[in-house]
């Protein structure tokens, strides 16, 4: 199959579909790739680059279409794009179909199969064509940077010949990837960062990302964010109360503040209200990741850098990826290429569009001339349900009294009926056996009774040295032997004195070998 | 004057033998409690070479010459990846001085009845001396006692020689039994114990019956061992360790010796716990251990999902070098491949460059009680870094990365995810929950349970294929 990226059209985007590095694992799959003249350049890949990988360069748009089966992209396409294309042609871009059901329709008709980048299932097979994902760690990571741009102070605190500076305070709003990569992006700088995020799980991961969860004290069971696909669903009136409550608690105490909030095809939860910008210390920054739909920032203007009148200064840029076409482009030609790479399973260039593929059918939103969207839930889940964790109970101080005298009842009452059921054992013994038995007897019962107390102290790790010493003393039935050697003749003699060699083997043998390994642990 | 001093010579012997066990409870204390073990053994021998019924002491010495000498051979050349088979041929050697003291008893009883039935007034030497005293319900109940004292100490013979021959590899490993199973085993008891109680009668030749309990005692102990898989010998060696112990007592009993008693109940109670140690570790009761093999099918085993991915060594040298915190799980296919050198070197490298390694030594590991710490111990891991399964299962989940060498069942996720695993509810080491398990292995095969292991294909394992020694010494110059 051959397949080719377009240039894209949107002003200012810098990023392209597939890059000299994605080009060659496509062709290892037996597909020959093309692209627009001009597509890299603003990511860094110039056309000499592309032919050096063995891509072959179109001069326009129209004849690039014309010689491919497979159009990539990443922005959305514009009806005029998807109108250039032909019947059975297949597309790779974002394309945001809840959003879009215009650009839908006018693909359903054009007769295209679109391959929504933005769909893929969160599920673990489908991360490495997660490109959502890939772009929102490079949004992240982006927004810390623009935000350090825009502060006049370090993030690290530092003590200098010249004066103590202290560290900056960073609040990340929302835990998604986006904000992950914000968390770690900032503690790598030096700041101290603190996270929030509605879904509770996540506080482990925060936390391992080196972050401070900011704590809600809250009763309400709170929605697992497992059943949304690992999303976060919206949350209740109370529960935002209570966290504005806490944001504005937090507010003048931050310097640099990231909002990642986003819910799945909503427009942007507002979180971070007027008032609390307003109590925000002046050279303070906000970065509004959630700018595009509106922003998590009630002052939040998308695609601008505004500075309000008590000296905060708010980012609303929407193309946090594009300002790193390079990053951008190489983490999504990379998403392409593994799509494809399901979407031709035999490596041999030929596409089988598995619409029994889970990731496959979810990315699917158009395909002859039918919407294929939404798509039936995936068969797997996303994220394994959290299972609710059972909180020991507190016993109160009778209770565990209680537990303690029923224990020890019931221990006295085995030992007593123990000793009772041994005693009476003894007793019958007693009854038939001669006397001097019963003497021999009573050691033997004691022995044991000493063996038991006494091997249970053994160390696990001595057990082999325990079976060879045990090994050595058992021959103490040469005593028998020696007994018996005097008295007699003959077979008693021949076979007591045989006893008595054996036992002496196991003696000598059983005790050196012991000492031999006792001799080897050794401590560090 | 004489019985004085020796009984309290065998006081004393009694007590240092406990002392010598009781400090195996640290590996410190435990190196002065083998010397007890050795003069307490050294005095009983004494004691009873000067005390009564002693005699020919030129043989008794020469004998104990021979046999020391070899036991000192044997000792001195043994590797310590032997110690398992070593262990079991001495068993069997206690079993048959047992059978053979046994058999002396009974010879000589029969000698003083029949002496005294002739001759009221014939005087008797020695070990009869003590026999001619005997008044007719002692003798009955002398009777029992050598007939357990032989039975026992013949099923601990056979069953031993099985075990050395399974443990050294030249016996099959494999369970196997003659047509007919346990039924055969059962019979074989109850023919015993109804020639017992012949012997015990009088009726007929005393000898005849003993040879043939002896007889009938082999063969249970052959066919009971050789139903018994190679993975189930820490429980087998311990539980022949148990019966030597036992048998040891029946004789004292016969004798009317206490030390014999008192060691020989030490010795059968230490084995009896270790195999309920063994037992327990495994989750499985005694008795179906015994009776060998795996009990029925319980259900379909759970589908595992996912594929096993192999590594090669370079990736896994720059996962060692990276992590901040190892454990190494060492089974029995480390000291089949003699892998504990380099595991030792690897262990010392490591900790050379700052980071913690430790091992999770799992109850049953390897074929005898405590066999991998012996073996670490011989290649100078220090045995402070060695811990047991309940000391380091709640630390995997802070690990960086596990090396499996040569295990499998102790290591397997099924023991606790699914109910209708042949092992479930046997302890395991949690290995699974570290950040990386590295598994070295020989190949994509079952372990001796022939049980598929999930660990094998879950997300963060990567199977380190090769012989184990080999694939260590691969790793060793490239971990800095």
């Amino acid at each position: 199959m051959k397949i080719g990226a377009l240039k894209e059209s949107f002003e200012g985007e810098a990023r392209v579909a597939i890059t000299p590095s994605s080009s060659a694992h496509l062709q290892k799959l037996g597909h020959e790739v093309f692209i627009e003249s001009g597509a890299g350049a603003r990511a860094g890949f110039s056309d000499e680059d592309y032919r050096a990988a063995g891509v072959t360069v179109e001069a326009t748009a129209a004849e690039l279409v014309a010689a491919v089966d497979v159009v990539a992209k990443v922005r959305q396409p514009t009806e005029g794009e998807i109108g250039q294309m032909r019947d059975g042609q297949t597309l790779i871009s974002f394309f945001y179909p809840a959003q879009n059901a215009e650009l839908l329709e006018v693909a359903r008709q054009q007769g295209i199969t679109a391959i929504a980048m933005d769909m893929v299932p969160r599920i673990s097979r489908a991360q490495k064509m997660d490109a959502l994902s890939s772009m929102a760690n490079i949004a992240g990571y982006r927004a810390v940077i623009e935000a350090a741009n825009n502060f006049g102070r370090f993030f690290t605190g530092q003590v200098t010949a010249a004066g103590k500076v202290p560290p900056a305070k960073v609040l990340v709003v929302g835990a998604g990837v986006a904000g992950l990569a914000a968390i770690g992006t900032s503690v790598s700088l030096g700041a101290q960062v603190h996270a929030f995020d509605v879904r509770p799980e996540v506080a482990e991961q925060i936390e391992s990302m080196g972050a401070e969860f900011v704590f809600l004290e809250f009763d309400e069971a709170v929605q697992d964010g497992a059943a949304t696909g690992g999303y976060a669903a919206p949350s209740s009136p109370e529960f935002r109360e209570k966290q504005l409550a806490k944001f504005r608690e937090l507010a003048p105490q931050m310097d640099i503040v990231i909002t990642t909030a986003l819910i799945p095809g909503r427009d942007a939860p507002k979180l971070w209200t007027r008032d609390m910008v307003e109590a925000m210390k002046p050279g303070s920054v906000i970065v509004d990741l959630a700018a595009e739909k509106g922003g998590n920032c009630d002052l939040t203007v998308p695609d601008e850098r505004i500075v309000t009148d008590n000296g905060v200064t708010i980012i609303g840029y929407t193309d946090f990826p594009s300002r790193m076409g390079a990053q951008a482009s190489e983490l999504y030609g990379n998403n392409v290429r593994h799509f494809m790479a399901d979407l031709t399973p035999k490596k041999d260039g030929v596409i089988e569009h598995n619409m029994e593929d889970d990731v496959i059918r979810g990315a699917t939103v158009t395909r002859d001339h039918d919407i294929t969207w939404p798509p039936p839930p995936p068969k797997i889940a996303a994220i394994a349900a959290q299972k609710p964790k059972e909180k020991p109970k507190a016993l109160t101080a009778e209770e565990k009294r209680a537990a303690e005298i029923a224990a020890f009842k019931a221990e006295t009452k085995s030992q007593v009926t123990l000793l009772a059921g041994g005693g009476l054992l003894l007793l019958l013994v007693g009854l038939v056996a001669p006397a001097s038995f019963m003497s021999h007897f009573i050691v033997f019962v004691l022995a044991c009774f000493v063996g038991f107390r006494v091997i249970w102290n053994v160390a696990h790790s001595l057990h082999t040295p325990l079976m060879a010493i045990t090994n050595a003393i058992s021959s103490i039935i040469i005593l028998g032997a020696l007994m018996q050697i005097g008295s007699g003749s003959g077979w008693v003699l021949l076979l007591s004195a045989l006893a008595v060699l054996m036992a002496g083997v196991n003696i000598f043998g059983g005790f050196l070998v012991t000492r031999r390994m006792l001799a080897m642990f050794q401590k560090s | 004057m004489e019985y004085g001093f020796t009984t309290a010579a065998y006081v004393v012997a009694a007590i240092l033998f406990i002392l010598s066990l009781g400090g195996l409870s640290g590996q410190e204390s435990a190196k002065r409690a083998i010397w007890y073990g050795i003069v307490g053994m050294g005095l009983a021998v004494v004691a009873t070479l000067f005390g009564p019924g002693a005699g020919n002491w030129w043989l008794s010495a020469i004998m104990i010459a021979i046999g020391g000498s070899a036991g000192f051979v044997i000792a001195k050349r043994v590797q310590m990846t032997e110690m398992p088979q070593l262990v079991a041929a001495m068993h069997s050697l206690v079993g048959l001085a047992a059978v053979f003291v046994g058999f002396n008893a009974q010879i000589e009883l029969a000698r003083v009845l029949r002496q005294k039935a002739e001759n009221a007034a014939a005087e008797f030497e020695g070990f009869a001396a003590v026999l001619a005293y005997k008044t007719p319900a002692e003798i009955a109940v002398l009777k029992i006692e050598v007939f357990l004292g032989i039975f026992i100490g013949a099923i601990t013979f056979t069953g031993s020689v099985v075990a050395f021959g399974k443990l050294a590899g030249r016996v099959d490993g494999k369970p196997k039994k003659l047509p007919g199973g346990h039924a055969l085993n059962a019979g074989a008891l109850a023919l015993s114990i109804l020639f017992g109680v012949l012997y015990c009668a009088d009726a007929g030749s005393p000898i005849l019956w003993l040879v043939l309990i002896t007889l009938l005692a082999f063969f249970i102990g052959y066919h009971l061992i050789m139903g018994i898989g190679g993975a189930d010998m820490p429980v087998v060696v311990s539980m022949l360790n148990s019966y030597s112990g036992w048998a040891a007592a029946a004789i004292g009993f016969t004798l009317g010796n206490d030390l014999l008693i008192v060691v020989g109940a030490l010795v059968g109670s230490s084995g009896a716990i270790l195999s309920y140690i063994m037992c327990k570790a495994m989750n499985r009761h005694f008795v179906s251990v015994i009776l060998g093999g795996f009990g029925g099918e319980t259900g379909p085993a759970a589908e595992i999902e996912g594929e096993q991915i192999p590594i090669d060594a370079d990736s896994v040298a720059a996962a060692l070098n990276d992590a901040d915190s190892v454990v190494i799980v060492p089974g029995y296919g480390m000291a089949v491949a003699q892998a504990q050198a380099a595991v030792s070197e690897l262990t010392r490298k490591l900790r050379a460059a700052g980071k913690e390694v430790r091992f999770a030594i799992h109850p049953v590991a390897g074929r005898l009680p405590g066999h991998m710490n012996v073996l670490l111990a011989e290649a100078k891991v220090p045995y402070d870094i060695v811990l047991e399964m309940d000391e380091i299962n709640d630390d995997f989940p802070s690990t960086d990365v596990v090396i499996v060498i040569g295990s499998n069942d102790i290591v397997n996720p099924a023991a606790q995810d699914d109910p209708n695993s042949p092992i479930a509810g046997m302890p395991v080491l949690e290995v699974w929950k570290a950040k990386q398990v590295f598994v070295s292995k020989r190949g994509q095969g079952t372990g001796y349970s022939g049980i598929e292991n999930p660990l094998f294909f879950k997300e963060n394992t990567r199977m380190f294929y090769g012989d184990a020694k080999d694939s260590i010494n691969k790793l060793l110059p490239m971990v800095e």
